[in-house]
């Protein structure tokens, strides 16, 4: 079924547990066109990052680093890239580490964010303005600056990379989750639970968590798209994946000085990037919609 | 398949053309502007549209015409003075308004400029040189014995020194011993002293030489001059060549980067271009109108090892790492062919490099080789790799793939060029460094000696020194050639670097552009040497 293919199976299956106790959330969502063209788009996309690299160098006839012929050459279906490599098994073998690393960058920042944003809405005032303000120093550093300072300063390795995206996330996320977190705090059945002593921590996690997936499954598809233009970026600007590694935004830089003359190797990872892209906005906005729906409904 | 590149668009190119302006009126917003299409234009041009094919131009040289040159590379600090020439626009400005006694001619030879000979005494401590008579710069003045004189203080001064200073610690004084007869006395032995006289950073320069009006004896003179931007430069009438040079004007225009460069040639915004990508000459070359210009150079791109630390400072592993290079390969996926190989000693061009047997690929020798010095599962090193040369990170790659094979695994790390370049330079153990073409004793000062301003390896051998010192100081051409095969030899059985390759420089023109010819210094468009350069009829 290709709501498999769905964002939301990347970030764990706590969040799964969350939709499922919401029901009806993703029959609205799939109720939508525009959900079932974004799920089209980005299974799509998924397919052919996660069979990629099973089917080489069955498929192609080449690893993603083995030499095929000259430079630029038009050998293949198409072509070679700027070393002389298949740029279809490159192409193949280089979605995989791009969307793992967006996805748990994703993760990172949605846990992270999700902790700090029901702590802030759930404490003493004074812990709530450290904390938010705290947050607003975060959020005045461009994330792309930050990343770059980091990765600039610890060096390009898969945990930085996943590490930073992930913290520059999580102000974000914890701003969205504090608001949620604040209207559903006044309700009855958390002043009842209170009541009853229970522990704080099994309140934000039984009562408020619950109540608010709805925002938090937006903010997840949001921030999902986010971290695949930040992961492709940061290889662009060679401090993501490192040569020879196959990876889509390292192979829009490697080849784009021969873009007007062999425009394969550029053309393939920014269609599928655009493509990845879209499909998890619209169904990040369906999502959105289904959502406001179901709040609505009770 | 053939080579033609994938059809994006149906329509033939927008006449780009015929917006062609004077060469006074290349207007960033035209380039920037036309640059729009260009892109097309490329793609376009190449793929299936059949302009008339331009044959080369034939006969005589013909006089007139103006000449645009595209080059990438320079910025805000350009410059026209003779002596601090940095980037690829001042070089070819500093050769065409500039001339220095002795040069390198299209075949690495060096040839007499400005002066008739040059000839050492029997030490090679005294070098006297006959100046060229009837030689005038550009404003009419005749070129004195006292201007070589006030040329060489200038580039040694030392509360400013010039690029070429370096080259010139041996020089003692400059005198004048004759009517057009100086003497460069040296304080140390130099045979091959005539090699810094022949620099293009060595043009001879009026007594009271002030950069702002810049006066020399080359074929062309400053008509404007706008750092970043362009040069526009006019024939030098009173020049001392016969017939030459046959161009009326002469415009370099700096690009920022080659995509736009390309673009300015395929639709003729520029007559040549300067060095473009080796991988990109034949998609360019099968653009009827456009040449390639292919010249060989010794020009070389190495891996450097650090003989002094581990795992390099143990010989065997030196020579294990150079057995595992597929040298056609590295030429094949990193030059695109274009290049030719090396055989881990530099200077190919010196007559005294000779008799070295090539070293191939030798998988199983290498790993015995690694298995005696201790290595028997092989070994993990770091490969510090930055874009400092085109080809270099390409490089960095496909050594880690050929070197897996020999046991040897490599780590890559990519850094920036300010990074490459910055503290840590010259300490890596394992890295890379690019270097023009040279002769062999000129290049050992550079990076070879203990005190060398660039010693990546760290290389401080005492049988060397000892080679080199005789060679410095031997006249005999025969003898010297042998002392520098000798320490030619040491360097290729112990150095620590791995020289798999001499690229070659590329530069693409418009056909009707005649008179280039290819040019093994390493320089781009024939050694910059536009007065031989003439327009073909059908411009």
């Amino acid at each position: 079924m290709s709501t498999n293919n769905t964002p939301t199976d990347m970030a764990g299956s706590a969040i799964d547990d969350e939709v499922s106790s919401a029901p009806g959330l993703f029959r609205r969502m799939m109720r939508q066109k525009q959900a079932r063209i974004g799920a089209v788009l980005t299974g799509i996309v998924l397919l052919v990052a996660l069979v990629g690299p099973l089917l080489l160098p069955w498929a192609t006839g080449f690893t993603s680093t083995s030499f095929s012929g000259r430079p630029f050459q038009p050998d293949g279906i198409f072509g070679t890239d700027n070393l002389g490599r298949d740029i279809l098994s490159r192409f193949l073998d280089g979605g995989l580490r791009l969307l793992a690393y967006a996805a748990l960058a994703t993760a990172l920042g949605m846990v992270v964010g999700v902790v700090i944003g029901m702590a802030a809405a759930y404490s003493r005032p004074w812990l709530d303005n450290l904390i938010m303000r705290s947050n607003d120093v975060l959020l005045a550093l461009p994330q792309l600056v930050f990343a770059l300072l980091a990765i600039t300063v610890l060096g390009p390795k898969g945990w930085v990379l996943v590490t930073v995206i992930g913290i520059t996330h999580a102000p974000r996320v914890a701003r969205v989750t504090r608001s949620a977190t604040a209207s559903v705090i006044t309700e009855d059945f958390v002043r009842a639970s209170e009541m009853y002593a229970v522990p704080k921590w099994k309140i934000l996690l039984k009562d408020v968590l619950p109540n608010i997936t709805g925002p938090l499954m937006v903010e997840l598809g949001l921030r999902m798209t986010y971290s695949i233009g930040f992961v492709a970026a940061l290889s662009f600007l060679g401090l993501g994946m490192q040569p020879p590694t196959a990876d889509w935004g390292l192979m829009i830089n490697e080849n784009r000085i021969a873009l007007t003359v062999q425009p394969w190797g550029v053309i393939l990872p920014v269609v599928a990037i655009a493509i990845l892209t879209v499909g998890t906005n619209l169904l990040t906005d369906s999502l959105a919609r289904a959502s406001a729906n179901l709040n609505a409904g009770e | 398949m053939t080579s033609s590149p994938p059809s994006l668009f149906p329509m033939p190119p927008p006449a780009a053309r015929a917006r062609r302006s004077g060469p006074e009126g290349f207007s960033r917003r035209a380039l920037l502007g036309s640059g729009m299409a260009l892109g097309l234009g490329a793609v376009l041009t190449a793929c299936g549209a059949q302009p008339s094919v331009i044959a080369a131009p034939t006969g005589n040289p013909q006089t007139g015409g103006t000449l645009r040159v595209g080059l990438s590379g320079g910025g805000a600090s350009d410059t026209l003075d003779a002596h601090i020439p940095v980037n690829t626009t001042d070089i070819a400005r500093v050769v065409n308004l500039y001339e220095a006694l002795l040069y390198r001619d299209e075949n690495y030879d060096l040839q007499p400029l400005l002066a008739l000979s040059a000839t050492p005494d029997e030490k090679a401590m005294v070098w006297t040189v006959k100046l060229r008579p009837g030689v005038v710069f550009h404003d009419g003045r005749p070129v004195r014995p006292e201007d070589v004189v006030a040329t060489f203080k200038r580039i040694t001064d030392p509360e400013d020194p010039k690029s070429g200073a370096t080259a010139l610690v041996v020089l003692d004084e400059v005198a004048i011993v004759g009517k057009d007869t100086v003497e460069f006395r040296l304080n140390s032995p130099s045979a091959t002293f005539d090699d810094s006289l022949g620099q293009y950073s060595m043009g001879i320069v009026p007594a009271d030489y002030d950069a702002a009006k810049p006066v020399g004896t080359g074929p062309f003179k400053v008509k404007s001059f706008s750092p970043g931007r362009q040069s526009v430069f006019s024939r030098n009438d009173g020049y001392w060549r016969d017939h030459e040079p046959y161009l009326d004007e002469l415009a370099i225009l700096n690009f920022d980067d080659d995509d736009a460069m390309i673009n300015a040639l395929l639709s003729s915004q520029v007559d040549a271009i300067g060095q473009i990508p080796l991988a990109l000459t034949e998609v360019i070359g099968s653009d009827p109108r456009i040449g390639i210009l292919n010249s060989e150079t010794g020009m070389w791109l190495p891996f450097t090892m650090r003989v002094d630390r581990k795992p390099f400072d143990d010989v065997r592993v030196r020579q294990a790492f150079k057995l595992a290079v597929d040298r056609e390969q590295m030429i094949e996926q990193v030059l695109s062919g274009h290049g030719t190989i090396g055989n881990d000693v530099f200077a190919p061009f010196d007559p005294g490099t000779t008799g070295l047997t090539q070293r191939t690929q030798d998988i199983a020798k290498a790993k015995s080789l690694l298995a005696e010095a201790g290595y028997p599962n092989g070994l993990d090193v770091e490969l510090v790799t930055a874009p400092i040369q085109s080809g270099a990170v390409e490089a960095a790659q496909v050594f880690a793939q050929q070197a897996a094979a020999s046991g040897i695994r490599v780590k890559i790390r990519r850094t920036d060029t300010t990074t490459y370049f910055g503290d840590d330079y010259l300490q890596w153990d394992f890295a890379q460094d690019f270097y023009y073409t040279r002769n062999f004793l000129p290049q050992v000062d550079n990076s070879l000696l203990k005190d060398s301003p660039y010693n990546e390896t760290h290389w401080d051998n005492a049988d060397f020194v000892d080679l080199v010192n005789q060679a410095k100081a031997t006249v005999d051409e025969d003898q010297r050639n042998q002392q520098i095969a000798k320490a030619q030899r040491l360097l290729y059985d112990e150095g620590g670097y791995i020289i798999w390759g001499h690229p070659n420089q590329a530069d693409a023109f418009q056909h009707y552009v005649a008179g280039l010819v290819p040019n093994k210094t390493g320089l781009a468009l024939s050694g910059y040497e536009f007065r031989r350069v003439w327009m073909g009829g059908t411009k």
